[in-house]
This record gives C-alpha cells, structure tokens and sequence, in this order.
C-alpha cells in the first residue's frame, strides 16, 4: 500500500531564509515578529539577522557547523535562527526550562558545535560546553557595525538547517537532522495547500526543543504573516488564551493535548478565541477525540482543526487530515490523512512487502521530507534508512515504527507504536487499542494502560481519569471491567484500575508513560488499591 | 490568609492532605496539567492571575503566597 503525495515543483534551490528574505524585499515595513511588547518589521528582523550571519561567517561558522540556541521565545531567538540559516550552518534548539544535567547531555551530543547564543537568563545552563556562549544584546554595538545585506553563502536544499534531539529508545537522545529542501517542502506545502498568506498571523505555544516547535517559529515567516511568542518558559492556557483574544492570531500549531488544555480553558471561561482561528494544526501523539468533539461541535466554530502525523527524522509532518471529516466508524481512530507535497507514505509488512487496503503495515516515509539522520553517531537506529524506488526514481525513505493502514476513505489510520505494542502472557498488545476502549466509556474521561511487571509476567494497568472533576465519583471498577469486557479479548482488560486526576504527561506533552509504569509500584505496597 | 487558601487549593489538586508550606510542587507529585489546574482555581477562588512561570520559580506554598501577595489586590 502506498499514498502518494501530490508533486510540486520546487525551486532549484529550496532554501528556507530565502523565501523570508523575498517577504523581507516585497514587505519591508510588514510586522515580522510581536514579542513581549516589542514589534519587528520584516525588514528590521532581516537586517539584524544578516548582522549576526556576518558574525557567524567571520568566524568560520558555515555549512556544517551548528550553533546551539539556548533562548526563551524573543525577538533574538529568531535573529539567531535566521542568522545561522543565512551563514550556512544548522541551529540546535536547546530548551532552557530542561534540567541543567539534561541540556548538559545533550551539549555533549552535538558534533561541530562551533557557538551557543544564550541570554543572561540561560547563559549559566550552557557553561558545561565546550563552545563559547554569546548574548547578542552584549554582541549589539560589534553587530551594529557589521554590514545589514545578506552574507554571499551558498546553502543547497540538502544542507541541514536544523536538528532537534529525540528520545531514543537507547537512552541516548539522538540529534536528528533536517534538510533545507525538507522544511520548505513542508512549508510551502501549508502555506499552498491551506492557503496560508500574509495575514495568517501565528502564535507559539510549544516549547522550543520540540521539533513542530521549528515549523511553528518559521511558517509565519515563510507566507509573510506576523510571528507572535510568549514571553514564557512554560506553557501557560492563561497567557496563550489572552494573546489570541488580544491580537489578530489566526494559526496555532501545537501538541494535541496542548489543545485539550486550551479547549478546556475556552470550555470553562468562556469565549470564542478559539473557535475563530482559520486554523489548529495538531498531533504529536493519538487523538483522544472525546476531548474535543463537544467544542468541534459548538455553533459558528469556523476553526480548521489539522489532524497530522509524522515523525522529526522526515521535518515533523507527512500528512494531514480535515478533523471535519472525521466520522466514527470504521475505525475510532481519527485518520491522519493524506500525504505532504513530494512525500509517499508506505505500509510494509515484516517482508518489507505492501499490504493490502484496509490491512495493517509499518509505515514507512520516503521523498523530499526525508531528513539527513542522526548526527551523534551511527548507531543502530541509522539503519531505520533506507532507499526505495518510487516512479523510477530513487527516494531516501524512512521506517517510523508506527503501526498503520489505509482506511476505505483513502486515509492513513496510524494505530500506535509497534514498539508500544506489549507482551503480556504471550500475547501481543497494543495499549493504545485498549486506551480508546476506555476513553469511549461513560465516566471516563481519559486512559492510559501500561504493563507493570512487579508482579509475575507482566499485567495490564489502566490510569483513568474519571470524567467528574471530582475523584470521589470514580467510575465503579467491577463496572468498567465488565464493559470493557464486552468490548475487548479477555486479554486485552486490564488486570487492574487506578483512578487518578489526569493523565502525567512528559514535558513536550506526550503521556509519559514511565512515570506510570513506575507509579504502579505503589499498587503492590497498598492493599487499599489492589483489585 | 492567603497561604492558607493556596494550601487548601494545593491539597485538592494534589490529592493530598499533608502538604507543609516549605514542600516542593514537584517533589509532591505536581506536573504540569495539575498547574493547570491550580492556575485556574488562583483566578476563580483569590481573583489571582498567576502566570505559570512564576509557579515554576516558587514551588511552595510559602513563596507562591508571597508572590500572590506581592501583586497587590487583584481583580477576581
């Protein structure tokens, strides 16, 4: 089975800053970037981050090289970024709410680390590299006398612009990188395919480590619109919720239960600042649907939710669905959809063989989004690599370890991790399978099923958070059970319930769960809780 | 007292009845989405707009109360 995307011409040269600089010479005077009261032009930001490419270039920092930007959201951060790209060199995104001991690790990862731009905020939680630490406020008077035109570099659509790190399933983060030609690809692809333009105004609400993080910064950038940032380290429903009623943001890009959080604020204050956007672009983890179908349904939401799917070692998004059309049914899982521009979407079995419609395949990702892999060491996880021949031609292609198939509308399902699927007394399990079962329950507001192997092989734990706000009206778990029981193999039903406020979620948002497979711990100490 | 209110709010988004006014949000299970949760009762039960970073900085109940303090009458 293989989705194909649509073939757009690219140009010979598919470099991101430039299309930047091409807003930057049409609309000069147009407002770039809002940030904490401060208001850049187009023309201004272009300027400041020519400056500091002059300074990157003069000291040797071009292709190949990173530079690590250690900043809270600002009008620096994006001088830095676009100063990097411009030099030539690729920027590392390094989050200072992260514990000093993990950016200290993940310093140590990335090769060729030739300068860090911190801020007197973060400057001491990068003085463990072994590169030199800069401020551009300190740097402004040598920048200012540095020319305002572009650096002469010459950038290829193959040269790497950024590199996020990743968990590994190693314990090593893994430094992934991103090609120009993939991040314009996925640019170009939204800003055409979704009409994106000049006012489609964005706001940021994602930590800066993450990989949509980068897509979110430089999409306003890319069509001509206005980049508004939070001047806050951590996500905060309060002061996202006020900027979008404040000012003219029609784009947001977030995790999908960063939406929860925001719809949940819409829900409970009231307001309509959501449901006004032209667009939300979520994904990053399984869609819990029954989070948001109550504020899908709400009279005059004109909101485009963008359901998406992809993976950071191929720029972040491959495909894209219309959360409008999502109806339940054949399967409960809401679709991802159809392929980005240059990009096929593959469904392989074991024999590397395509799978039939309907049947369930490893997807793999080939085309322009490829990116250019891990750079902190080959390791086993290079080899997730490969080629493949599509049309005739030779395309770079990536294995994801995601489970998925084609449903009868034409759309990519993606079913979960085939590594998250688990063991338990033989049987292979994919928790997410069990986590909808009991997300579709009365009562339940959301799930999480992990395997806690303290006792004997392995049992099935289901979190719940009850649908009440209040813990006293827990779901009655003989009666969960038996539902459950009606709606899955006996194997599938969790051995054990545990009632909890909400689901622990790690600090990009997805569901950690390590956090509860260590909290089942508990469960063998307490005979209070035990089934 | 508004440390005693922060500490009532505490209790109920942590699910605990035992918090000290010197023990750490995190270390007492706290994550983000329980800030959440905190941030809204802040504004709903002491007409407090705390943004989450000043939550991050003072993770007690002692300094949080403080900072809450330290903005002066808020509107509900």
């Amino acid at each position: 089975m293989i989705l194909q995307g649509k073939r757009v011409a690219l140009p010979p040269a598919p470099v991101v800053h430039k299309q930047f600089e091409s807003h930057a010479h049409t609309t000069p005077d147009a407002v770039a970037v809002v940030c904490a009261g401060q208001q850049v032009t187009y023309a201004e930001l272009d300027a400041r981050a020519n400056r500091f490419a002059h300074f990157l270039v003069a000291r040797g920092c071009g292709r190949g090289a990173k530079v690590g930007v250690c900043l809270d959201y600002s009008v620096d951060m994006l001088v830095a970024i676009l100063g990097t790209l411009k030099a030539g060199a690729a920027y590392v995104p390094l989050d200072p709410a992260y514990p000093p001991a993990r950016l200290k690790l993940l310093l140590g990862q990335i090769p060729d680390l030739a300068l860090i731009v911190a801020s007197p905020a973060t400057a001491a939680m990068v003085e463990s590299a072994a590169a030199e630490a800069v401020d551009l406020q300190q740097l402004s008077d040598h920048l200012a006398a540095l020319p305002a035109a572009a650096p002469d570099t010459a950038v290829t659509g193959d040269d790497v612009c950024y590199a996020v790190f990743t968990s590994g399933s190693t314990g090593t983060p893994k430094l992934t990188a991103v090609r120009h030609e993939g991040w314009f690809n996925l640019m170009n692809w939204l800003t055409l395919e979704y009409g994106l333009h000049s006012g489609s105004h964005n706001l940021v609400v994602s930590a800066f480590g993450f990989d949509l993080s980068q897509r979110a910064l430089m999409t306003p950038l890319f069509c001509g619109a206005t980049q508004h940032l939070m001047a806050s380290r951590n996500f905060d429903a309060m002061m996202a919720y006020r900027m979008l009623t404040q000012h003219e943001i029609r784009v947001v890009h977030c995790a999908s239960s960063t939406l929860y959080l925001l719809v949940d604020w819409e829900s409970a204050r009231g307001g309509d600042a959501l449901t006004r956007l032209d667009y939300i672009l979520i994904g990053g983890e399984p869609l819990k649907v029954e989070r948001l179908t109550d504020w899908a349904r709400r009279e005059n939401n004109t909101c485009t939710v963008l359901h998406q799917y992809g993976v950071a070692e191929c720029t972040d998004v491959a495909t894209s669905f219309d959360f409008a059309g999502y109806r339940p049914g054949e399967h409960d899982i809401a679709p991802v959809g159809r392929p980005a521009y240059n990009t096929e979407i593959h469904l392989l079995d074991e024999q590397l063989r395509g799978v039939g419609p309907g049947e369930y395949g490893e997807v793999y990702i080939s085309g322009a989004s490829v990116g250019a892999g891990y750079l902190n060491g080959s390791g086993p996880e290079s080899a997730k690599f490969s080629t493949v021949v599509v049309d005739g031609e030779t395309r770079r292609m990536y294995r994801t370890g995601d489970r998925g198939c084609v449903n009868s509308a034409g759309d990519l399902v993606v079913a979960g991790r085939m590594d998250a699927q688990v063991k338990v007394r033989g049987m292979r399990i994919d928790p997410t399978d069990i986590e909808r079962a009991l997300g579709r329950l009365d009562g339940v507001r959301e799930a999480a099923v992990v395997v806690s192997h303290h006792v004997g092989d392995g049992e099935l734990v289901a979190f719940i958070v009850p649908a009440g706000d209040d813990l006293g009206e827990q779901p009655d778990e003989n009666d969960v059970r038996a539902r459950l029981l009606a709606a899955l193999p006996r194997n599938m039903v969790p051995a054990r319930f545990v009632s909890i406020p909400r689901i622990p979620l790690s600090p990009h948002g997805k569901v950690d769960r390590a956090a509860l497979v260590d909290a089942c711990r508990n469960l063998y100490t307490d005979s209070a809780t035990t089934a | 007292m508004i440390a005693d209110q922060v500490r009532a709010i505490w209790c109920r988004e942590l699910q605990r009845d035992d918090i000290a006014d010197d023990d750490d949000f995190f270390a007492l299970g706290g994550q983000s989405v329980i800030m959440a949760r905190i941030q809204v009762a802040f504004i709903d039960e002491l007409g407090a707009e705390v943004p989450v970073d000043q939550m991050f900085l003072n993770p007690t109940v002692a300094s949080i109360s403080a900072y809450i303090e330290s903005q002066g009458a808020v509107t509900p």
